[in-house]
């Protein structure tokens, strides 16, 4: 392990190299040198992240876990504050790196078919190898300010992606709303950066988590004098972040908006990676989220209601990606919920699996979307088993393992969600339960609503696109089989070690009061057996409701939804205009911005401060100016009589100072 | 003690009012010879200190060498008197103010500290003169010299470089070319015993065809 | 005083430089041609030895040579960093030169000359040697000044500057002479032991001193060109030729940081405050002088002289600080200005033609349209020069009023930032020029691959300094950790 700093280094840096050779080289490089340069970086990562964490495993078996933590580069100091380049690699990291990169790399092989005809090639491989770069380098730092660079990395590589067919309008307004969205969010990011900056006086992860409870007497005085509790402002603060970037109620709207770029970007940004980084703050600064009751109830409650309102919308969508994103929302909640619960295992465990079945479903889609000449609207599709058996195996057992069928991935780390709510104490955890369970049903009402509009049923598309269905070529399809694998098995192999063992070590601090998996654990005989039982829980059987009420709706009686919608005309209207979110922040937000702004720039600026101060100031310092350069005669004496007068005025200076 | 205290004082009014001539007086090469007398009276003041090498060198270098060459310069250029003394009238009682101010000032600063001015010590006999400024300068002042021997150096070659105005354009005279010169390449024997008219109309028409 | 020939090993530097040029001085004589090849390659060879020299001789902090020698960690900071600017100087120069026939053997031992001094300035132990150090520099410049003589501006260039510079360094060697005369000793470390036993013993001969300080502090401000003894600044970068100004608006800066802390980070230290309103005086006044007066010019190079007087401004509140914190900002802050100086005159250099100077404003509108590489580097020098992050010149400034308020003295961090702002608009105006304004001059731009690459090198590298500002910080800080 001497040479961990060197492979660190390359694990962060190889998808920058590739990323800065497809971009600035990319008209020299051509497309094949493109992707070559861009998968090999992201390939090197990933396998260093195996072997990292691989290592890291084996040390944690013998009881001593070898935590890397140390500084690469010290970037500044300034006033006691010093700003550094560093990586601390320990177990949640190191599973983050693995599921980023491995994720990553799949996206990066799928994309090459994905996007064959797309004049932006090159560019899309530069965006999406530089969003791993950005990615390592959030969940490998070591603190606060170089998380918070990653975090902003993939914000603005986000940003670039949603935005990639800028000649769309659509995709223009989405990107700038999800760029819009997460501002809100950084803006309570920062603050709770510098308050843990101020109550800490450090902005190092492991001087932060030292000893946070020394501070949790502390107190701001924030508005009338009232004091708050300083470790509950930060960790709100630090949560708003964590909400705008992992799409929480109600700063999810920009997420399924960001469909608009291509799939592979959905696959990899909007569901596997990015949006889980809120999930991964929340879980590395544990230490601090521990010692305030308030805000994991606070972060319980926005989760719980991600997760049940988010599925409501999934149910009335048409739009293929549209669906999954709205699912992959409910999804993020429900990993809140786990957070706010003190479950951190599990919710790092249930991003773990989820990153995998969902990046799954999305390139299934994205397969889907290729077979039907780009058309995504699901009423226009049916029956493609027959078409596309791959992308269908490769659905279903995304979507099984997604509502939580006993055996999958999904079904252990929702199960265990759900199980660990049942244990938590804390306000607000009566509901949350209440919600994660509701969610259950609609989870399996949308998902096989999706896939029985898509795969089975009339074919319902024109006869041109009829003629040309046909299963997609093998770097899409071969992804796809490459994540169902982890889809199915990941969670049977990986709950027993990561709830219950002692995999996460010390990245991960409960108190043992909060211990909700500690509940779990006395029931707890072997995956096998938990799958069993899983059968006859509440859980399984409102699944196959779900399933039931799917069944009945979208193969039996194809009429029924239309009637629904025509007797509860008013809630689908809800659903369908998203609980009228977007309008309420289009006309109070940015219509009451804009109109502040107009204002104040009419007034204020350009007539108080272009007119007066602004250029009133340039016009007074620029005659200034004018008479003040006739000083400059260019004649000698001149110049040395000046330099006399300055002697005798410092001489007098003299005078004065001495006496 | 008595003399020396008197001759002291008489060199001293000399070496002020010589130096102060050198700045106002009109004519530059009036300035420069009250340059000399200067350099003499301190000289003098040198000697009654018993630094007769240092008194030796300062006439015979400053004096003897360099004081003569600056002579040569300044009575080979033509200065024009008037145009450098123009606006002296305009800035005089400007620069008198400030100067008055800066005198005052330093007088004021120096009457504050009780300067206890020791009269400086002068060499003891025992040791040689000559002997004792070859220790400070090759021993202790090495390497201040060689610097100063190096300023002396990037002098040369900056005067060179702003005067020398390169081989091509100067005449000069190389004795090697005159020396190989040919009587052939100089001279034409031109025949005038025949009227070369002939050859001469033959070469137009060649010409003009 | 005993003589071994250890003590050569920490002047090592400087003899090599100085026999390297006198071997440039003979090979220019046998190496004629107007691309002066041999001259360049044998001169570029001195610095590379040099730089190495200086590296590998360093043996940590010794005083040799009777205490006239010094070499500590800051003159082997200055001393590369002076090598390298130099050779930078002679990479831009070159081809500029050589187009206007005026690449003279003369430009190269010179310029190798006044480096010469500005390394005996940086390791300066002694008044002496620091006064010296400074003539050798000063003569060379003023031969380099006015070395295009076919040229009226570069003549009259050098006849103020060598005046104007005779005049500073008499009143410097006079507030020498003071605090020799009052401490009786040359030598820098002694005679800072004797100026704070003046101090401490009633307080005798302490106006005496400050009288001292009034005349070093007028000599120090003249060669850093601090305003009000700024006059001749302009009119010398105007006038000589650009590759000289480029010397002189960046490797002899640094010159000028070395005399300026060897004379009061060391030396008059207990003097303090005695010299800290003078240079709060000054460091005001420069500030206002240069940004304001910026605004007003129509010519690059002039426009760049005053900018160099307002940065002069800054480096001066480092320095009145008084703490290594304060000093370090202003040798991080003047190394930095070096290098976006440096890429600021080069780009003067590569934008003109035989017969024609880029040098006026104008000359540059339009300029990302013709050469979008170009556009960049003036993009990121002026950025760097106004302060604008992630340029390094943000960070220098930065860590200069982090000093400034760091010692309580926030009313002058404020000065400074709002004259920072003034001076950002003629900054911009040049980003303005270049990137929003129309082509008005059309023609293709000639220089060779080598220059353009190290421009843009030298361009890139302000921008990955100031991302990356970390190691440079680190090591001006360690150059003072000892105070």
């Amino acid at each position: 392990m001497s040479d961990i700093k060197t492979i660190c280094s390359i694990i962060a840096f190889a998808p920058l190299v590739g990323a800065i050779l497809a971009g600035m080289g990319g008209r020299i490089i051509g497309r094949a040198g493109a992707h070559t340069v861009t998968i090999a970086g992201v390939g090197i990562s990933c396998l260093l992240s195996i072997r990292l964490l691989m290592d890291l495993l084996a040390t944690t078996a013998t009881g001593e876990p070898v935590v890397y933590n140390e500084t690469l580069y010290t970037w500044l100091e300034s006033g006691g504050l010093t700003l550094q380049i560093g990586f601390l690699i320990d177990q949640l990291s190191a599973t983050m790196m693995v599921v980023v990169t491995f994720v990553s790399l799949m996206v990066h092989v799928y994309t090459i078919g994905y996007m064959r005809d797309d004049p932006g090639y090159q560019r899309f491989f530069s965006y999406i190898s530089l969003f791993t770069f950005a990615m390592l380098m959030l969940v490998m730092a070591n603190n606060f300010v170089q998380l918070f660079f990653g975090w902003e990395g993939v914000g603005l590589v986000s940003y670039l992606l949603i935005g990639f067919w800028y000649t769309r309008d659509s995709a223009i307004f989405a990107n700038m709303k999800a760029f819009l969205v997460n501002r809100v969010g950084d803006m309570g990011m920062v603050l709770g950066i510098a308050a843990v900056a101020y109550l800490f006086g450090s902005l190092d992860f492991a001087t932060v988590f030292a000893d946070p409870a020394a501070h949790s007497e502390t107190t701001f005085q924030i508005l009338n004098g009232e004091p708050w509790s300083a470790i509950t402002v930060t960790c709100v603060l630090l949560f708003i972040g964590a909400m705008a970037k992992s799409a929480q109620f109600p700063l999810h709207v920009w997420l399924p908006d960001s469909m608009e770029g291509p799939t592979p970007i959905s696959a990899l940004i909007h569901a596997a990676t990015m949006v889980t980084a809120g999930i991964f703050l929340l879980a590395r600064t544990s230490p601090l989220f521990e010692l305030s009751e308030t805000a994991l109830s606070f972060v319980m409650i926005i989760g719980a209601i991600t997760a049940l309102f988010m599925g409501f919308l999934g149910i009335v969508q048409n739009d293929i990606k549209r669906v999954i994103a709205y699912s992959t929302l409910s999804q993020l909640g429900y990993m809140t919920v786990a957070l706010g619960a003190s479950a951190y295992a599990a919710g790092i465990f249930h991003l773990t699996t989820h990153a995998f079945f969902k990046a799954l479903l999305f390139l299934a889609a994205g397969s889907v979307i290729i077979a039907m000449h780009h058309e995504q609207d699901m009423r226009k599709m049916g029956g493609l088993r027959k078409y596309m058996p791959i992308t269908y195996l490769t659905c279903l057992i995304g979507t099984l393992a997604l509502v939580g069928f006993p055996g999958l991935a999904g079904f252990f780390s929702k199960d265990a969600i759900i199980e660990a709510v049942k244990y938590s104490e804390l306000p607000g955890a009566d509901f949350a339960y209440l919600a994660v369970l509701a969610g259950v049903f609609v989870t399996s009402l949308y998902s096989f609503r999706l896939l029985f509009l898509v795969f089975h049923g009339k074919e319902r598309m024109d006869d041109h696109t009829r003629e040309h269905l046909h299963e997609t070529p093998l770097v899409v399809t071969g992804p796809l089989m490459a994540l169902a694998v982890p889809s199915v098995v990941i969670g049977a192999l990986a709950i027993e070690p990561m709830l219950f063992g002692n995999f996460f070590g010390d990245s991960i601090f409960v108190l043992p009061g909060h211990d909700v998996l500690q509940g779990l654990q006395s029931h707890w005989h072997g995956a096998l057996q938990f799958a069993l039982h899983g059968f006859t829980q509440i859980p399984f059987l409102l699944m196959l409701a779900g399933l039931a009420a799917a069944w009945v709706l979208y193969r039996q009686k194809p009429e029924l939804p239309g009637l629904f919608t025509d007797k509860l005309a008013w809630l689908h209207r809800v659903l369908l205009n998203k609980y009228y979110l977007d309008d309420f922040n289009q006309t109070v937000f940015a219509g009451g911005l804009r109109g502040i702004g107009q204002f104040f720039w009419r007034i204020g600026d350009v007539a108080l401060i272009d007119g007066l101060l602004v250029n009133g100031s340039a016009r007074a310092v620029g005659a200034f100016a004018g008479v003040l350069r006739h000083i400059q005669t260019g004649y000698l004496y001149h110049y040395a009589f000046a330099m006399m007068i300055g002697l005798m005025v410092l001489m007098s200076m003299l005078w004065f100072v001495i006496q | 003690m008595l003399t020396e205290k008197i001759l002291f004082y008489v060199f001293a009014a000399i070496l002020i009012f010589a130096a102060s001539m050198v700045v106002t007086v009109r004519h530059s090469v009036r300035a420069a010879l009250f340059l000399v007398l200067a350099f003499f009276t301190a000289a003098g003041l040198w000697l009654m200190l018993h630094a007769e090498f240092l008194a030796i060198v300062l006439v015979l270098v400053y004096v003897g060498a360099v004081m003569v060459l600056f002579l040569f310069v300044v009575m080979s250029v033509d200065l024009d008197q008037g145009r450098l003394r123009e606006g002296f009238g305009r800035h005089m009682p400007v620069g008198l103010l400030v100067a008055g101010v800066v005198i005052a000032e330093m007088v004021s600063i120096l009457s504050i500290d009780q300067l206890a001015i020791v009269a400086p010590e002068s060499a003891t006999v025992a040791v040689n003169n000559v002997e004792a400024v070859g220790q400070l300068l090759y021993r202790q002042y090495i390497y201040p010299v060689e610097i100063a021997s190096v300023i002396l150096l990037v002098g040369i070659i900056a005067a060179i470089s702003m005067t020398l105005r390169g081989r091509r354009q100067s005449r000069y005279i190389a004795p090697a070319e005159q020396l190989a010169a040919n009587k052939r390449d100089r001279l034409r024997v031109v025949d005038l015993r025949e009227p070369a008219s002939t050859d001469s109309s033959a070469e137009s028409k060649g010409d003009d065809n | 005083m005993e003589f071994s020939t250890q003590e050569l090993i920490p002047v090592l530097p400087e003899i090599t430089l100085l026999v390297m040029a006198s071997v440039v001085l003979l090979v220019d004589l046998f190496a004629p041609g107007k691309e002066r090849v041999g001259t360049y390659t044998t001169s570029m060879l001195a610095l590379a030895l040099t730089a190495l020299v200086s590296v590998y001789s360093y043996q940590g902090e010794q005083l040799v040579f009777a205490g006239h020698h010094q070499s500590d960690g800051l003159s082997l900071v200055l001393k590369l960093a002076m090598v390298i600017a130099v050779a930078v100087v002679f990479l831009y120069g070159r081809g500029y030169l050589a187009v206007r026939g005026l690449l003279n053997g003369e430009f190269f031992t010179l310029s190798l000359f006044g480096l010469l001094g500005m390394m005996i300035i940086a390791s300066a132990g002694s008044l002496l040697s620091l006064y010296l150090g400074l003539e050798t520099l000063s003569l060379s410049l003023y031969a380099l000044v006015g070395f295009d003589r076919r040229s009226v501006a570069s003549s009259e260039a050098a006849i103020k500057y060598f005046i104007l510079g005779a005049l500073a360094s008499g009143v410097l060697l006079y507030g020498i002479s003071i605090l020799y005369g009052v401490t009786g000793t040359i030598q820098t470390a002694a005679m800072q032991m004797e100026i704070q036993a003046v101090l401490t013993s009633a307080g005798q001969y302490q106006m005496l001193l400050g009288l001292g300080v009034v005349f070093v502090v007028v000599g120090a401000a003249f060669k850093l060109g601090a305003a009000p003894f700024h006059m001749w600044l302009p009119d010398i970068y105007e006038g000589s030729p650009t590759a000289v100004t480029n010397y002189l608006g960046t490797a002899s800066k640094l010159a000028a940081i070395a005399l300026v802390l060897r004379l009061f980070a060391d030396v008059l230290q207990p003097l303090i405050h005695q010299w800290q309103p003078m240079l709060m005086l000054l460091a005001v006044a420069s500030l206002a002088v240069g940004n304001i007066i910026a605004i007003a010019q129509t010519n690059f190079k002039r426009m760049l002289a005053y900018s160099a007087i307002s940065h002069m401004g800054f480096v001066l509140l480092g320095v009145l600080v008084g703490t290594g914190a304060g000093y370090s900002a202003s040798l991080f802050y003047m190394i930095t200005y070096a290098i976006t100086g440096l890429a600021a005159f080069g780009l003067i250099m590569l934008l003109s033609r035989l017969g024609f100077e880029a040098e006026n404003l104008v000359d540059f509108k339009g300029l990302a349209q013709r050469s979008p590489l170009m556009g960049l580097v003036v993009l990121l020098v002026m950025f760097s020069m106004a302060g604008v992050p992630p340029t390094v010149g943000f960070f220098a400034k930065l860590a200069v009023i982090d000093a400034v308020i760091e010692q309580g003295f926030a009313w002058i961090a404020v000065v400074a930032v709002l004259f920072s702002v003034i001076g950002a608009f003629y900054y911009l105006r040049v980003v303005k020029l270049v990137f929003f304004d129309g082509v008005e001059d059309p023609s293709p731009l000639v220089s060779s691959w080598d220059e353009r690459f190290v421009l843009v090198l030298n361009g890139l590298f302000v921008l990955v300094l100031g991302l990356f500002p970390g190691k440079l910080l680190e090591i001006c800080n360690q150059v003072f950790t000892g105070l």
